[in-house]
């Protein structure tokens, strides 16, 4: 089966910025070509690391947002360097650059040249703040886009009694800022080459990642927008105007499970009755709370809140969260994400794969596609490249160096 | 030359609702497609019932309407046309009045589907199926169609009929756990739908990977997505880590992860009645930027002890460490203290909330990331722009529309009349039977 992006070309300039944009490229089909720094991208040295062993060829981290591309190592800021840049990219569908701004312009390929060299071109920069304003040369990493950007001040945990914080805002780590700014930048980038079907020209797309970051919260933007209200964070649920119901309550093997409110008609009489077949839905039967509007104000909402902790708590996480959703209840366990792989619905969806590494006579589990697709493939591999890999294929192969030429481009470390 | 839009001449038939499946679609009119949002009057779109509100006046936006653990109260709403949430998260869209219940209403899609390159859909599992209305049918309407199918936990699999919000894919995806202060804390989570945003970016994506497929081979296809796979696909470092390392995720609150760095976190600010919940976020990890940071803190005696003097001491007393830290910070006002800190090379950064983004962030403004859109029925209203400028084509929120969500029903006369060519007779006929 083709990929969706099967005759794409895209070459990566990119650290953890923009590495994640191009690993869904090469995961659509796309032709993924990472060009690192001879010695290896950076990224190299984020772990965790196969067998705790920090070297660049076991970092975890770049195993999974490099899978499935090809890799060479080129000094792109050497004269030799830069020719074969100007190659590679004449022959390009995308450009990523995620690297400081600036770099390519320093080697006379600003956007005019890049066009000049590859009118069809779509030139995609991913930088932190943006290129111009009174930000654009602030130092970010995922810690502090996710504080600018307004996840940290909905994140965290609920206040005290008395309405004050007694534990700071939290920031979902993981590298969510460059995840935000990875799916949009694909968003970008895949729109840009429908539209050159119809223009046959190509394109600039800057995306400054502590906008993306900044547009990807929920309610806060339109409270303060519409009614000049602030939000507040409060724990597993969403900031709120108001502190609301606890959502997320412990289980008896020292898990954690959600219930969220069903706001379909009937959602709450299912819920307790879902908690009575359990023997756990407390006084809820009683007359009084049948009628709705006896159903409302914070007592209730805290009683009700009780009779769900009292029960949750009788029953490992996973024991019976299937019920409650069969009834269509918004059930569900808060899993580690290694507990995926064993679920059953992720082995029917192949949602997960083994990816094998030759040199370690290994596979391992990765992540895989994020959809199923039933008649496009979703590239799941090969394994992230070695330290310029495909060096021979493509500067050999490819633009017709000879051996000899790249002997004496690695002697002078070019790659 | 003109600037084209990406998407034109692309036509999305855009059944869906809610963040996760409505956001999708509005990112694809934002690159130019014409997504016609279809709804009807009995099952509307909760966001239309969910603060805030446009105020008709200057006063406070009513609070009515609010989802209580007992249901949505429709009731309360004065017009389902006015809800702020929605107006953000359906910008760009046309929308129209469809009873899909009505045979006559499923007749009436069906030549919607005919002029449509996309048919997007958020309904349970078997509800397409159930009206007649599953690929094979839409298919034989429109060969190169692309479907897409987005029940909460995919189509495919025994999970088919489980409901999935924004905090359940976040749960179930392991990105609930992996998020707040370590055990014995509880997961803090997200306090936000981070699986809605993502499961609109996953649609949008899968969508304009399949409209690519189609430009260069003429075909279309059936997609199966699911709110939970796009979170497990960032989860995959940790997955790995188990799967090499054999080891399980233990929360670092906000501490750094995997890379060393100290300190690392969110340190109280200086500040008074409801600004003192005020934070900043320092992210030191190189010896130039912890000199950097100890210039700025006036080169403190406790800065030159043995257990702070390389990045491994740092770590091991980390505690310590953000105590000084934290004693010096909440000294601090934090906007003063972020400039400080950024023009000595220090990443930090405010934990800024809605309002400042809204009315501080000299970035933000500079970027125009509020784009002020009409709305027929509350008026001009600030959008939230999409975050990529495009040097050539022309990409905005305001999508083809060039407006902000449309009211209910609002472009019945457009859809009905100029694209499936109905007369004005039939329009009536239609809305006395209840099928538009």
């Amino acid at each position: 089966m083709n990929g969706f992006l099967f005759d794409v070309k895209v070459l990566e300039l990119a650290d953890e910025k923009g590495e994640f944009c191009g690993k869904l490229l090469a995961g659509a089909g796309a032709d993924v070509l990472k060009i690192e720094p001879p010695g290896g991208q950076a990224t190299r040295e984020i772990g965790p690391f196969y067998h705790d062993q920090a070297h660049p060829e076991r970092s975890l981290y770049f195993w999974h947002y490099n899978l499935g591309k090809r890799g060479i190592t080129l000094d792109i800021e050497s004269p030799p360097g830069t020719d074969l840049l100007k190659q590679l990219i004449a022959e390009a569908d995308v450009l990523i650059d995620a690297q400081p701004l600036g770099t390519l312009e320093k080697l006379g390929l600003s956007w005019d040249a890049l066009q000049a060299l590859n009118p069809r071109l779509i030139y995609v920069v991913l930088s932190p703040f943006g290129s111009s304003g009174p930000w654009r040369d602030y130092k970010a990493t995922d810690l502090v886009h996710l504080a600018l950007g307004g996840q940290m001040m909905c994140c965290g945990y609920s206040p005290t009694e008395d309405g004050s914080y007694d534990t700071p805002p939290i920031a979902p780590q993981m590298w969510h800022a460059y995840h935000i700014a990875g799916n949009q930048a694909f968003i970008a980038t895949v729109g840009a080459l429908i539209g050159r079907e119809m223009t046959e020209v190509g394109e600039m797309i800057e995306l400054p990642i502590h906008q993306a970051v900044s547009v990807c919260t929920e309610i806060d933007v339109p409270h303060w927008i519409y009614g000049q209200t602030p939000c507040y964070r409060q724990t597993g649920r969403h900031a709120q105007p108001a502190i609301g119901p606890e959502v997320q309550f412990p289980t008896k093997d020292g898990r954690y499970s959600i219930i969220l409110p069903n706001p379909f008609p009937g959602g709450y009489e299912t819920l307790v009755e879902f908690l009575e077949s359990k023997g756990k839905a407390g006084d809820l039967n009683a007359e009084h709370y049948k009628e709705p509007k006896n159903r409302r104000g914070r007592a209730f909402t805290e009683h009700f809140a009780d009779i769900q902790a009292a029960c949750v708590a009788d029953f490992d996480m996973e024991e019976i969260w299937h019920g409650a959703q069969e009834l269509g209840i918004p059930w569900s366990p808060i899993r580690l994400p290694e507990e995926n792989p064993d679920d059953i619905q992720w082995q029917t969806r192949a949602t997960f794969s083994q990816v094998e590494h030759p040199e370690l006579d290994e596979s391992y589990t990765y992540t895989g596609a994020p959809m199923l697709p039933n008649q496009c493939a979703w590239r799941q591999g090969p394994r992230a490249p070695l330290i310029g890999e495909h060096n021979r294929e493509v500067l050999c192969e490819q633009l017709g160096l000879s051996a000899e030429e790249l002997a004496d481009l690695q002697d002078k470390g070019i790659v | 030359m003109k600037k084209r839009r990406p998407l034109e001449g692309v036509r999305i038939a855009d059944l869906t609702w809610l963040l996760a499946g409505a956001g999708g679609p509005r990112l694809l009119a934002s690159l130019g497609a014409e997504v016609i949002r279809i709804e009807w009057r009995d099952r509307l779109d909760f966001l239309r019932y969910m603060p805030p509100f446009a105020s008709r006046t200057k006063e406070r936006p009513e609070k009515a309407g609010a989802m209580d653990l007992t249901g949505l109260d429709t009731g309360k709403v004065q017009s389902v046309n006015r809800g702020g949430y929605f107006n953000d998260i359906n910008a760009g869209k046309y929308g129209i009045s469809l009873n899909m219940k009505a045979p006559q209403g499923r007749e009436l899609f069906k030549k919607l589907v005919a002029v449509s390159d996309v048919v997007v859909e958020a309904f349970t599992a078997e509800t397409m199926q159930k009206w007649g209305l599953g690929y094979d049918t839409l298919k034989a309407i429109k060969p190169d169609i692309i479907y897409m199918q987005q029940p909460g936990w995919g189509y495919k699999g025994p999970y088919v009929k489980y409901a999935s919000y924004g905090p359940i894919a976040q749960a179930v995806s392991g990105l609930t756990e992996q998020s707040g202060l370590p055990a014995p804390h509880p997961p803090a989570g997200w306090g936000f739908s981070y699986m809605d945003w993502s499961g609109a970016y996953y649609c949008a994506m899968t969508i304009l990977m399949a409209l690519y497929y189609k430009k260069r081979t003429g075909k279309g296809q059936y997609l199966d997505c699911s709110q939970v796979e796009p979170g497990i696909g960032m989860t995959g470092t940790a997955v790995l880590d188990h799967a090499v390392n054999g080891r399980h995720y233990q929360r670092t609150g906000n501490r750094s992860p995997y890379t060393p760095a100290a300190p690392h976190g969110a340190y109280p600010c200086a500040g008074q009645g409801a600004e003192k919940d005020r934070w900043i976020a320092l992210a030191v990890t190189s010896e130039e930027e912890w000199q950097a940071l100890v210039r700025v803190m006036g080169n403190p005696d406790w800065t030159a002890q043995d257990r702070f003097v390389s990045l491994a001491e740092r770590i091991k007393h980390q505690d310590e460490l953000d105590r000084l830290v934290s004693a010096w910070t909440q000294e601090q006002e934090p906007f003063g203290l972020q400039e400080r800190l950024q023009a000595a090379g220090v990443p930090a950064g405010v934990c800024q909330t809605a309002q400042d983004r809204i009315e501080r962030d000299p970035q933000l403004k500079h970027l125009n990331w509020l784009l002020p859109l009409e709305h027929t029925e509350i008026g001009t209203w600030p959008i939230k722009d999409i975050p990529f400028h495009f040097a050539n084509g022309q990409v905005s929120q305001g999508g083809p529309t060039e407006r902000a969500a449309p009211c209910y029903a609002e472009d019945n006369e457009y859809v009905y009349k100029e694209l499936l060519g109905l007369s004005q007779a039939e329009m009536d006929a239609f809305q006395d039977e209840g099928v538009i």
